[in-house]
C-alpha cells in the first residue's frame, strides 16, 4: 500500500539533543500531485523533508520514497531544492545546472543541453555563461532551482522555493511547478506563505511543533472555519448586536461574523423581520490563512496546556 | 558500487576543474620551490644515514687460536693510530672453515651485513681480498697481519718485512645492502615530502560547501562515501598534474648530473621499473590514507580559523609517520620495521622501503589491499562522522561504526 505513494511517512521523530524537532509525524503524497507541507518558522517543516530525503536518519518511524526505504537509492528520480540555497559562485550557470544533473545521474553533455534549453525557457539565456557569482540572488535561486530538476524527476522535493524571490520571479516558479506537475512530477514543497499553498496545493499539511494538525485538501482546512459574513444593514443599526452570533464585530458602516454551520438564512430572516433591512451581504469562506492562524494557535494552546 | 563510483567521479571532476582551472594553482604549482629548504634537512638524514652504514660494514679475518690472538692485540694497538671516526670497519674474528676461500667469498657477497675487507691463510703469506672503494681496508689488515707476525717473533724490528699478503681486488657489486637501503629511504622521503606537500591539502577541501551550503545538495543527492571520495580523486588529480609537472622538469635536471651521482647505482631489490611501480602505487595509497583522514577531520571543523589550527597537529602526525617509516628503511627486518610496515598510516611508506631490500612481490600485494581497505574504511568512518556530527543525523559514538539504531543506510 505505502509503495503506492512517492512519498510515505509514519511516526517519524528526530530531536536535537533535548530539543524535540518532529515528534511523529504521518505524511502520505499522492502520486502526481502538488502537496504542501506548511508550518510556522521552527514546526519541524525542514527536518522532516531531510528525513524523507536521507539526509538525516529518524531517531524513530519509517519512511519511503518512490517505494524505497533506503531514499538515496532513488536519489536518480528525486530532485530537491534545499531551504539554504547552495551554488559553487565560480560556476557558470549551464555547469551549475548540469553539474546538479550529473549528480544525479544525468549525462553531462546532456545536461548542458537541458540547461541552455531551460535558461532560455525561464528567460535567464543570457546568463547561461555567467558565473553564478555575478547573479542576482533571484536568478541563482532561479539556477538551483532549473539544477534540481535538470534530470527530470519523478519526485521534486521544495523547501521554502518562493522565499527570497520577487512577485514576478514567483509567479514565474509557480509556473515552473504547474509544468512540472503536468509533465507527470509529484511535487512536494514546504511554505509558511499561505497563498501559493492555497492556489496551487492538491493537499496539505500543517505542521506545528513537529507535529502534523491537519491532512487533507485546501478546501478542507478551510471548511474547518465558519463562514464569514459582512452585513450591512439599511436602517440604523440598533439593537442589531442582540440578533447577531456571539462574537459578531462592529466593521465599518457594518458588521462581521462568523455564520453558524446551520448557515446564514435564520440570521437574515430575523434581522429583516426587526426592520434593520440589508443594504449589503457578503459571505465569504474563509482563507487558508485563516485556517492556518486557527490550527497552529490551538497546537500552541494545547502544546502550552 | 557503480552507482557510488559514477557519483565520486562527478565530484571528482568538478572540484579538479575547480582547482586546475584558478590562478591561484599557479603559486600552488610553484610551491616546491620551497623544496631547497627541505633538502637541506634531507641531507642532514643522509648524513645520519651514511652513520648508520658505516656501522652496517665490518672488516673480517678468517683466523683461530694465537693467530687470532695476535690479530685482536695488534687491532688494539693500530687503532689507537685512527681518532674520532676515521679508522676502518669494525673488525671481526672468525674461525676459518674447511675452506676458507670459498668462506671469505660468502662473507664478502653476504647481504645481511657489508664486509669491506677480507684477510684469511697464514699470517706470512695471507690473502686480503677488499672491495674497490676499500683499499684502506684492506691495507688496514695487512698491516695486522705484519704487526701480529712481529708480535709472534716477540717484537722483531728487523727492516724486512715478514708479512706478505696477497692483495685481491674484488669486483664487488655496486649494489650492496647500504645502496639498496638508501634506496629504500630515499623513496620514503619522495612518497614523505609528496604527501606533506599534496595531501594535506584535502583539510580544507569540505570547507567550500559547508560554507556555500552546497552540501545540502550533495548530501541529498549522493551517498556521502561518493562526497569523500570523490573529493580525494579530485585532489589526487591535481596532484598528478602537480607531479607530472616537476617530473618532467626533475627529468630534464637529471640529464645533466654528473656520471659520478648517477641515481642507477642505487638499485632496488625488486628492479627499478617495479620498484617505481610500487612507488607510484604506495603514493596514491599514502595520499587516499592521510588525505582521508586529513579530509574527515576538516570537515568537522566549523571555521577557517578551526581548519586552520588543524594543520598543526596534521603536519605532526605526517612526520610522525615518515619518522617511523624511516626507522624501518634503516632497520629491514627489523621488529619497527614490521610495525611500520604493518600501521595503515605509515603502511605506504615502510613498504616502499621495504620493496628497496627484498625483491619478493607478493608483500606488496598484500600490503596494496591492506591499505586499500583501510582507505575504505576511513572514508566510512570519515563520512559517518560527518554526518552524525555536521549534518546532526545523531546517533550517538557506536552508530559511526555501525552500531546501534543507526545501522541503517547512509
Amino acid at each position: 500500500m505505502d509503495n503506492e505513494f512517492p512519498v510515505w511517512a509514519r511516526g517519524l521523530v528526530k530531536s536535537f539533543g533535548k530539543s524535540e524537532a518532529v515528534r511523529g509525524v504521518n505524511l502520505t503524497v499522492p502520486q502526481g500531485s502538488i502537496y504542501g507541507v506548511l508550518g510556522p518558522n521552527g514546526a519541524g517543516k525542514t527536518t522532516t523533508l531531510r528525513m524523507l530525503l536521507g539526509i538525516i536518519d529518524p531517531d524513530k518511524g519509517e519512511r519511503r520514497l518512490l517505494g524505497n526505504s533506503s531514499p538515496r537509492d532513488v536519489s536518480y528520480r528525486v530532485g530537491y531544492l534545499p531551504e539554504e540555497r547552495g551554488l559553487y559562485p565560480q560556476m557558470k550557470s549551464r555547469e551549475a545546472i548540469a553539474f546538479m544533473g550529473a549528480l544525479r545521474g544525468l549525462d553531462w553533455n546532456e545536461g548542458r543541453k537541458r540547461a541552455d534549453a531551460m535558461l532560455e525557457t525561464a528567460g535567464l539565456g543570457h546568463a547561461a555563461h555567467k558565473k553564478i557569482r555575478t547573479l542576482s540572488k533571484g536568478m541563482s535561486q532561479l539556477v538551483q532551482l532549473l539544477g534540481s530538476i535538470v534530470h527530470q524527476p519523478e519526485l521534486i522535493v521544495l523547501d521554502e522555493p518562493f522565499s527570497g524571490l520577487d512577485p514576478v520571479n514567483q509567479e514565474n516558479l509557480e509556473k515552473l511547478i504547474l509544468t512540472e506537475r503536468a509533465r507527470g512530477a509529484t511535487i512536494l514543497f514546504s511554505t509558511h506563505v499561505m497563498g501559493h499553498a492555497e492556489r496551487m496545493c492538491d493537499r496539505l499539511s500543517i505542521i506545528a511543533r513537529g507535529q502534523v494538525h491537519f491532512e487533507g485538501t485546501v478546501d478542507d482546512a478551510r471548511r474547518m472555519l465558519p463562514m464569514r459574513a459582512h452585513y450591512v444593514p439599511s436602517s440604523n443599526g440598533d439593537g442589531v448586536s442582540e440578533l447577531l452570533p456571539a462574537g459578531a464585530e462592529l466593521a465599518g458602516d457594518g458588521w462581521r461574523f462568523a455564520v453558524p454551520f446551520g448557515g446564514a438564512e435564520d440570521i437574515v430572516k430575523k434581522l429583516i423581520s426587526a426592520g434593520h433591512g440589508i443594504s449589503g451581504l457578503s459571505i465569504e469562506r474563509p482563507g487558508l490563512h485563516d485556517a492556518f492562524v486557527q490550527i497552529v494557535s490551538q497546537a500552541n494552546a494545547g502544546d502550552v496546556a | 558500487m557503480k552507482q557510488l563510483l559514477a557519483q565520486a567521479t562527478v565530484i571528482a571532476r568538478r572540484d579538479f576543474m575547480s582547482i586546475v582551472g584558478t590562478p591561484t594553482f599557479l603559486i600552488f604549482l610553484l610551491a616546491p620551490l620551497l623544496m631547497l629548504v627541505i633538502s637541506t634537512a634531507s641531507g642532514l638524514g643522509a648524513a645520519s644515514m651514511a652513520d648508520n652504514s658505516a656501522a652496517k660494514s665490518r672488516i673480517v679475518v678468517l683466523a683461530a687460536g694465537d693467530d687470532a690472538k695476535r690479530i685482536e692485540a695488534a687491532n688494539k694497538t693500530l687503532r689507537l693510530l685512527y681518532r674520532g671516526d676515521g679508522g676502518p670497519a669494525a673488525l671481526n674474528i672468525i674461525a676459518p672453515a674447511s675452506d676458507p676461500a670459498i668462506q671469505a667469498r660468502q662473507l664478502l657477497h653476504a647481504e645481511s651485513i657489508e664486509t669491506d675487507a677480507i684477510m684469511f691463510g697464514p699470517l706470512d703469506r695471507p690473502t686480503v681480498s677488499f672491495g674497490e672503494d676499500s683499499q684502506v681496508s684492506g691495507q688496514y689488515l695487512a698491516a695486522l697481519a705484519e704487526r701480529a707476525m712481529r708480535s709472534a717473533r716477540n717484537g722483531s724490528t728487523q727492516i724486512e718485512q715478514l708479512s706478505k699478503p696477497e692483495m685481491v681486488i674484488i669486483k664487488t657489486p655496486a649494489i650492496t645492502v647500504n645502496t639498496r637501503q638508501a634506496a629504500g629511504v630515499g623513496a620514503v622521503f619522495v612518497i614523505f615530502l609528496l604527501t606533506l606537500l599534496l595531501a594535506g591539502q584535502t583539510v580544507g577541501m569540505l570547507a567550500e560547501e559547508k560554507s556555500n551550503k552546497v552540501i545540502e545538495i550533495l548530501a541529498a543527492a549522493v551517498r556521502l562515501e561518493a562526497v569523500f571520495f570523490g573529493k580525494l580523486m579530485g585532489m589526487f588529480g591535481v596532484a598528478i598534474v602537480f607531479i607530472a609537472f616537476w617530473g618532467v622538469l626533475m627529468g630534464v635536471a637529471v640529464q645533466f648530473i654528473p656520471d659520478e651521482f648517477s641515481l642507477s647505482a642505487y638499485q632496488p631489490a625488486v628492479g627499478l621499473p617495479i620498484f617505481l611501480l610500487l612507488c607510484s602505487a604506495y603514493f596514491a595509497m599514502a595520499f587516499m590514507l592521510l588525505g582521508a583522514v586529513f579530509l574527515g577531520v576538516g570537515a568537522q571543523a566549523a571555521t577557517m580559523r578551526e581548519i586552520q589550527m588543524m594543520s598543526l597537529p596534521i603536519t605532526i602526525f605526517q612526520v610522525a609517520m615518515f619518522g617511523l617509516s624511516s626507522a624501518a628503511a634503516g632497520n629491514p627486518g627489523s621488529k619497527i620495521a614490521r610495525i611500520a610496515e604493518w600501521f595503515p598510516f605509515s603502511s605506504p611508506f615502510a613498504m616502499a622501503a621495504h620493496g628497496a631490500t627484498d625483491p619478493a612481490l607478493w608483500p606488496h600485494f598484500i600490503a596494496l589491499i591492506w591499505q586499500a581497505i583501510w582507505v575504505a574504511l576511513t572514508i566510512i568512518i570519515a563520512a559517518r562522522l560527518f554526518r552524525a556530527g555536521v549534518l546532526k543525523s545523531g546517533g550517538g559514538f557506536w552508530a559511526v561504526f555501525g552500531f546501534g539504531r543507526k545501522a541503517s543506510a547512509i
